[in-house]
């Protein structure tokens, strides 16, 4: 298990998304910068997105702000590492 | 065993685990999705109490479950009375067991001690709803959030809620969330499960911790 502190934001993103959409450690394990996510898993409904959003707030500190997302923001799990990144203080 | 019990609003359903005698877990579960999401795991929480010679109790609450009541017309004032007057009627010594924002709704109860997984603040309910909604006209009587009516008023009453802090009191938390704990767990949250999922793993672990817990608070 991946821990807040510990982990980088990437894995902690990977766990997330296994967490949430209750995806294999293989699965995720495989996920590149370029892997699309919305549109692409079926897990990745509207209801889950909430409770991504939300779980990255938790584990990782921040606070995510509805209007911050947009369509590309989950396009991939490279661009949701990306906005994550960008969200956590330095 | 299925049962029931009276509070002023009317009555609800209620689960029995274990045995006839010593103290009783009461189990509360967060209101609304999260319910669904947890409520296998709950039981299968309870079953594994029941096993350690613990009984229990998991409710459903007004406007939840089976409840007669429409969601739209639950109040937090009615739950925690329906938690009180549940309470009162039980004749043995009582534990308050919550998962999340079930730790909202204990707080008037008489019971010689509490154990709460990953309390959640009626602030952060109220957003985490806002979210899935996507937006919440609180000028309108009711909201709609994932298949959920929810009365404005109610989250007016959520927005200042928390968890109850009256000792003795036990947290425990996942190992991902960096909050305060006096436990601390490595699992993924059920809750925030998009499929509602079970962890029998979690459910042994926790059960031998809530026991020695339940055991402690009323020296039994």
């Amino acid at each position: 298990m991946i821990q807040t502190g510990s982990g980088s934001i990437e894995e902690t993103v990977r766990a997330v998304l296994r967490d949430v959409l209750g995806l294999s450690d293989e699965r995720v394990a495989a996920f590149g910068d370029t892997t699309p996510l919305f549109g692409a898993l079926p897990e990745l409904d509207s209801m889950a997105v909430a409770g991504v959003l939300t779980e990255m707030e938790d584990r990782l500190g921040i606070l995510i702000e509805d209007d911050d997302i947009d369509g590309d923001t989950l396009e991939s799990f490279g661009s949701l590492v990306a906005f994550a990144r960008a969200k956590v203080p330095a | 065993m299925i049962d029931r019990y009276d509070w002023p609003g009317g009555h609800e359903a209620l689960w029995r685990f274990g045995p006839d005698t010593g103290p009783v877990v009461l189990l509360l579960l967060p209101p609304f999705e999260e319910a669904n999401r947890t409520r296998t795991f709950a039981v299968g929480l309870l079953r594994a109490l029941a096993v350690r010679g613990i009984a229990s109790i998991l409710p459903d609450l007004p406007g939840q479950g089976e409840s007669l009541l429409p969601t739209e017309a639950t109040t937090l004032a009615d739950w925690r009375a329906a938690v009180t007057a549940l309470v009162a009627a039980i004749d043995r010594p009582a534990i308050g067991a919550s998962i999340r924002a079930g730790a909202l709704l204990d707080c008037d109860a008489d019971l010689a001690g509490r154990w709460q997984l990953a309390p959640q603040s009626g602030a952060a309910l109220v957003r985490e709803l806002g979210r899935i909604a996507g937006r919440i006209d609180r000028s309108a009587a009711t909201v709609d959030v994932a298949g959920n009516r929810i009365a404005t008023t109610l989250l007016d009453e959520l927005d200042t809620a928390t968890p109850c802090e009256v000792h003795p009191r036990r947290v425990v938390r996942l190992g991902t969330d960096p909050k305060d704990a006096d436990l601390r767990i490595d699992a993924a949250p059920l809750w925030r499960r998009a499929e509602p999922g079970d962890d029998p793993a979690l459910a042994d672990q926790l059960a031998d911790d809530l026991a020695a817990w339940s055991r402690a608070c009323v020296g039994w």
